[in-house]
């Protein structure tokens, strides 16, 4: 070893041994834990935002401060109005999802299960998601009027396609060297795919719920925008036609806390269900 | 255990010919395969890529159903799978959702669960997993992982255990003490054992008989008995002439698939 390379791996080790020796991450007087960088943006907007309303420089008929749309919020929420939309709302992406995703359930594990039904179904499957799904909308209202069954069809089609093309392939992807342990065992069909195929498709499966459970809550909007006369969406056009921003930007925040807490539930049931197994 | 753990079972294995349809017209896997087995007898079987040997065990095993011939348990031929054949693949092939535990009882579903459970538990100290017991494959090393596919093998009382390079995947080290393993359980449970193998060393440690195979198509080119007292030891005199004379029989011309052969 040269001398000069001696001096180098002498000077690498001072080096590393001088920065392992000081505390880390003490650059500027105040000490902000990682967890909370990620809120100093959003509070600082908002923080901003509230100031420039107050000042008056914002329009409030535009862009009200934060705390009245919190008001608002909190205003519907005692006159009942918030509850009556809120369940609503709901009720639609439930039904939406329940249906879409059952469809989803049944259509994927039979195109994934059988090659058959693949070759059958799947190139019309693909064919109908090639249609952005809010193309539908003006069939739906003739075909289904513009009540309840419309936006709830729209809301299962949106959620169809995720839990379709998720579990189809996770079906169709399953190990064929498991299949043959349950070959050895001699598994019947129906256990076949109860004991190995549902448990090895499960995690794409549940990703495919989520997403699924996402886009009905956009498609809920997409539908009560439409033509609705109750749920959050129709609060946002009623905003919009009465000139009320608050309402608007407060129809958008239910929107988007009831999308995470429903993310959430999935999520928690995904996780009770995949156990301890490895991901 | 009691008596019928005494499980032995004489293997007859009469194949004319297994072929596979390929791209290209079909591909001879096998012919004229003629090879009985004792009933608790080890016999390991050698050969290079692409000899048949792994097409030989899955016919045994009942995963190629597809072929000219005929395989008898005790005089009785085999027709698919069966709990009397118990396989353990180069892969553990555990399934990731279920502890070890459950993976070994997975084919004991039919059975009460005090008698799955107590099953379990057997094959499971036999292994010498018991602290491992309700552990996910993904916490369990490759050695124990292959250790409860040995267990769920065996979980079934199978007549046969068939083992499909079954160490190839482990390090030398685990690998040699996987087939002290592997000598131990064969001693306590006297069930007949087949398996397959590309190393040389661990078949003539292993085996009673070494079945050597030839490629192309594959046919068996010799069977060697290999009359060494057990334990065995690698370095013994004994030991290294019959582990040259398989490795002289099968590198004799002819013996292995010239490296043209592979589709590289």
């Amino acid at each position: 070893m040269s001398t000069a390379e001696q001096n180098r791996r002498l000077m690498w080790k001072g080096a590393t041994a001088e920065t392992t020796a000081k505390p880390p991450d003490k650059i500027g007087p105040v000490l902000i834990p990682d967890q909370f960088l990620g809120w100093i943006i959003p509070v600082s907007v908002l923080l901003v935002w509230e100031l420039f309303a107050r000042l008056g420089m914002l329009p409030p008929n535009w862009l009200p401060a934060p705390t009245v749309v919190g008001r608002t919020i909190y205003q519907l929420a005692v006159a009942g109005d918030l509850w009556k939309h809120a369940g609503i709302t709901i009720a639609r992406v439930a039904m939406g999802f329940l249906l879409g995703a059952g469809a989803g359930t049944l259509f994927g594990g039979l195109t994934g299960y059988l090659p058959v039904a693949r070759k059958l179904l799947d190139p019309s499957l693909q064919a109908l998601r090639s249609v952005p799904s809010i193309a539908w909308v003006p069939l739906f209202l003739l075909w289904l009027g513009i009540q309840e069954t419309s936006k709830i069809t729209l809301i299962a089609l949106g959620a169809f396609f995720p839990v379709y093309l998720n579990l189809s392939v996770a079906v169709r992807h399953v190990d064929p060297k498991l299949l043959e342990v349950g070959k050895l065992y001699r598994l019947s069909s129906f256990q076949m795919v109860r004991r190995l195929v549902l448990p090895a498709a499960l995690p794409e499966y549940i990703v495919g719920l989520r997403s699924g459970l996402g886009l009905a809550w956009m498609f809920v909007v997409a539908a009560e925008l439409l033509g609705a006369s109750s749920g959050i969406g129709y609060l946002m056009v009623d905003g919009e036609m009465t000139g009320r921003a608050a309402v608007i930007l407060a129809s958008v925040i239910l929107f988007a806390v009831f999308g995470k807490v429903t993310d959430w539930m999935m999520t928690a049931i995904g996780r009770r269900l995949l156990g301890h197994r490895a991901r | 255990m009691d008596s019928d753990s005494f499980r032995k079972s004489t293997v007859e294995i009469r194949i004319a010919r297994k072929a596979f349809a390929g791209s290209k017209g079909s591909l001879l896997a096998l012919k004229d395969i003629l090879l009985a087995i004792d009933p608790g007898e080890f016999v390991c079987v050698v050969g290079g890529s692409g000899c048949g040997k792994t097409t030989l065990l899955r016919i045994i095993a009942g995963l190629e159903t597809e072929y000219e011939g005929a395989v008898f348990l005790d005089g009785k031929q085999v027709i698919g799978t069966g709990l009397d054949r118990g396989v353990v693949f180069q892969e553990h092939r555990l399934l990731s959702w279920l502890t070890a535990h459950d993976n070994i009882g997975f084919g004991l579903a039919g059975l009460p669960s005090e008698e799955r459970s107590r099953d379990i538990r057997h094959y499971i100290s036999l292994v010498g997993l018991d602290k491992f017991e309700y552990e996910y494959p993904h916490q369990l090393s490759g050695g124990m992982s292959q250790r409860v596919a040995i267990a769920r093998a065996l979980a079934g009382r199978p007549e046969v255990l068939l083992l499909d390079e079954p160490f190839a995947s482990l390090d030398a080290l685990t690998r040699m003490r996987m087939q002290q393993e592997i000598l131990r359980i064969w001693e306590a449970e006297r069930t007949t054992v087949v398996l397959v193998t590309h190393d040389i060393e661990e078949a003539v440690y292993l085996a009673d008989r070494v079945v050597i195979m030839s490629p192309q198509p594959g046919t068996i080119r010799n069977v060697l008995p290999v009359c060494l007292p057990r334990p065995r030891d690698r370095t013994d005199r004994e030991f290294v002439r019959v582990r040259k004379s398989v490795h002289d029989e099968l590198f004799a011309p002819g013996c292995m698939a010239p490296l043209a052969a592979y589709n590289f």
